[in-house]
């Protein structure tokens, strides 16, 4: 039975936001017996409204709130208002996401160990190593389902056709290449079903097979009785006493009637563009630079993975559709090996769009159309492909700010996104065209399209965490360096952004946290 | 060999090339439903007869849709694809235009703008320039006006996101209620 909170109860943990990291954290806390609010500014979806169709689930799903990408990147370009792809809804993001499902590497944790410094970058070592992770990645596969993990002992899925003509081709060119570990179930396994292969991974699984937040954790949260989940509740601020405690979190419901909850904790967890935006939004005489602001770093460093896509027209049908969306990936290049060119390393996660994504996709912006493009979609059913995912370097001047004059519906300032390639953020993907067109060129392409990147899904770092809090908004626990009982639960904790999908990582390190709360609590310390 | 790549490169040559004709060159894409496509005068629709005087919302007029039924054609050219698929797209866009004014001195004043530079730099008007290469010269120039992105937004959603098409194009659609592809040929793959 789901909870309900007097909104004068300051004994309360709130969490905004209801996607990997504050859905994961609310449930987390519900189990040690600790009460949350979740205030989440998207509705509440069910498995009816989930359908296999790209424009729809993106037209009901996506944050399309004002928002202005700026810089001299393409993106800016093909997309002046949609800097990521990302979700307002109870689940967020996790509703979208592809399930893929990857610890990082040792030397992922200190990049600044690893490389020294880099010209132009503000790189950092995370203060935490995979040996203190690692028993919350095993924590975070066992809750979440992945496949091919020790943890679970679920088998991969089997090999797709789309997965096949790859493997094949990074045989030829002697490349790694495996099935990908998925959280998304192989066999029925806590109450939800076994993939039927839909392939519509990215626009909500109507089976359940995969996690996600919406129906796991927030639900398993509910039944303990101790969490109560507000949707359609935009927070505003985030208050605070004289003493520079936090006190309680300002929201509008969806009628636009605006309430304070008193909190006793408030964990932050909105995504990397709204959380730093929160921050920033919650400035006042105290912090006239928004709150856990000392170090100058929130809404800095924004990262999203180095990206690109690359997709090959074969003479023969490959039906890429009919497969998991990422049903494997080339991890040849996944280490730091400066000799390539670039640090850091990229992986090439096999994945399909449908032909409607794709004819947006294929080539983005005012110049795609015309023969060659027409011809490429006609090739559709012939394609296999990849999107790049490699680790992004940190730069200070890729930031979210908050627009001067223009104001959204809540009378919030407009994010301004500003996201530019690090030069080794070019090399790296140059590199990964390169290898890609080898790899399809060995099994006889046709022709090998390169694709620019599109909006972000990943959206990493900007509240990241640093050993001091000079460097950092946070510490190795997620809480504000400047604040005790403020915490980051989300992705924007990222110090670096490794090179594998973040979503494991964001929920290991939410399981990490409420354990770091519970105890902190039982002291009294928050 | 590579039939694609020779199709593509055929098409900056191929001057004299109709867009409306069927390339017989074109692959699968003609035999997955084995029709042929008709010529731009007169195409079945819905049943019925249907010229390009009837989309005709009568204030852009017969000179104008024929116009912007030219430029739909060429912004995403499939030439075995039937008239009445860029026409689905194009009439809704004209006939609201006959209500909404600022609508329609958009595609009007496209339309002028079309000919006025296919007469500036061809001598003819757009839809009598008879080379696709050289209609796409006149397009791109005008690639960045609200005018073209709003028919070439309309023309991807109407072309590539139409479930009447997907089965040509080889894209499976909606799968869950069919049990997606677990038993339906995910790993079928004969040629690797
Ligand atoms: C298409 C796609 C594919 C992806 N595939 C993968 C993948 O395969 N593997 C992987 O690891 N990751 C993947 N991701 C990324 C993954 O979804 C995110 O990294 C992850 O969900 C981020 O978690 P989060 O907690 O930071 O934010 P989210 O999950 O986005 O949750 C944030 C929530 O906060 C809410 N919110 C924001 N602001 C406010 C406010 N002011 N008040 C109240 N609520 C607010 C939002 O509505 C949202 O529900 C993918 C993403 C997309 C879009
Ligand atoms: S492929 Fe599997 S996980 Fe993806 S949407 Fe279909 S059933 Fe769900």
């Amino acid at each position: 039975m789901s909870a309900k909170f007097d909104l004068n109860d300051d004994s309360l943990v709130v969490i905004i936001g209801s996607g990997a990291g504050g859905g994961t954290l609310s449930n987390e806390l519900a189990q040690k017996g600790i009460r949350s609010v979740i205030l989440e500014a998207g509705k509440r979806f069910t498995f009816d409204d989930i359908e296999n169709d790209e424009w729809k689930m993106f037209g009901k799903i996506s944050w399309l709130d004002k928002r202005y990408v700026e810089g001299p990147a393409r993106i800016a370009k093909d997309f002046p208002n949609l800097p990521a792809w990302i979700v307002k809804g109870v689940g967020g993001a996790t509703m979208h996401w592809a399930g893929v499902a990857m610890r990082f590497q040792e030397h992922e944790f200190k990049m600044k160990t690893t490389n020294g410094t880099v010209a132009g970058a503000n790189v950092l070592d995370w203060p935490v190593t995979l040996e203190e992770m690692a028993p919350y990645y095993e924590k975070a596969e066992s809750k979440m389902g992945v496949c091919g993990t020790k943890a679970t002992g679920m088998p991969y899925h089997g090999k797709s056709s789309h997965y096949k003509v790859v493997e094949e081709g990074a045989k030829r060119i002697g490349a790694k290449c495996e099935q990908a570990n998925l959280a998304i179930n192989t066999e029925i396994r806590d109450g939800r079903a076994s993939c039927q292969v839909n392939g519509f991974c990215m626009q909500g699984c109507k089976v359940g097979a995969k996690w996600s937040t919406m129906y796991t954790e927030i639900p398993k949260a509910e039944a303990t009785g101790k969490v109560e989940l507000r949707p359609q509740s935009m927070v505003l601020r985030i208050e605070h006493d004289n003493t520079g405690k936090v006190t309680g979190v300002l929201y509008a419901d969806k009628d636009g009637n605006q309430h304070l909850q008193k909190a006793r904790i408030v964990a932050v967890a909105g995504n990397s563009i709204e959380s730093p935006r929160m921050l920033l939004n919650s400035e006042s005489s105290m912090f006239p630079a928004g709150l856990a602001n000392s170090s100058g770093q929130v809404g800095q460093n924004y990262m999203t993975h180095t990206t690109g896509g690359v997709y090959a027209e074969f003479e023969k049908p490959v039906h890429m559709y009919k497969s998991t969306v990422v049903p494997g990936i080339v991890h040849e290049w996944k280490d730091n090996d400066p000799s390539r060119g670039h640090l850091a390393g990229y992986e090439l996660e096999v994945l399909h769009l449908g032909l409607p994504f794709m004819s947006a996709f294929l080539n983005p912006g005012q110049g795609g159309w015309g023969r060659e493009l027409a011809n490429s979609l006609e090739n559709y059913d012939n394609m296999a492909g990849f999107w790049i995912c490699g680790e992004d370097m940190p730069v200070e001047s890729n930031n979210v700010t908050l627009h001067p004059t223009e104001k959204d519906q809540y009378g919030l300032p407009v994010p301004v996104v500003y996201k530019t390639d690090h030069i080794n953020d070019t090399r790296m993907r140059n590199h990964a065209y390169d290898r890609s067109k080898e790899l399809f060129d060995s099994i006889g392409a046709l022709k090998v399209n390169n694709l620019p990147p599109y909006p972000a899904s990943h959206n990493m770092g900007t509240n990241r965490m640093s050993e001091h809090a000079r460097d950092g908004v946070v510490n190795r626990w997620g809480q504000a360096h400047d604040i005790k009982n403020l915490f980051v639960s989300d992705g924007s904790q990222f110090t670096s952004s490794g090179t594998e999908n973040p979503t494991l990582t964001i929920v290991a390190l939410a399981i990490r946290q409420a354990d770091y709360i519970a105890d902190q609590m039982k002291r009294k310390e928050i | 060999m590579n039939k694609n790549k020779k199709s593509l490169f055929s098409f900056g040559k191929s001057v004299n090339s109709n867009a409306d004709e069927p390339c017989v060159n074109r692959r699968e894409f003609l035999s997955k439903t084995g029709k042929i496509a008709l010529g731009a005068s007169a195409v079945v629709i819905g049943g019925g007869l249907f010229s390009p005087e009837s989309f005709a919302a009568k204030k852009i007029g017969i000179h104008g849709n024929a116009t912007l039924l030219k430029m739909a054609r060429d912004i995403y050219p499939h030439d075995t694809l039937e008239n009445k698929y860029y026409v689905k797209v194009m009439s809704p866009m004209s006939e609201a235009a006959e209500k909404d004014s600022d609508l329609f001195k958009l595609l009007a004043e496209g339309v002028e703008s079309l000919d006025t530079i296919s007469v500036e730099k061809f001598d003819l008007k757009y839809v009598d320039i008879k080379s696709e290469s050289d209609r796409v010269v006149v397009l791109k120039s005008l690639e960045a006006s609200p005018f073209f992105q709003k028919i070439k937004g309309a023309l991807m959603m109407g072309i590539y996101n139409n479930p009447e098409l997907w089965p040509r194009f080889g894209f499976g659609g909606s799968a869950w209620e069919k049990g997606g592809y677990i038993n339906r040929g995910y790993d079928k793959n004969d040629w690797i």
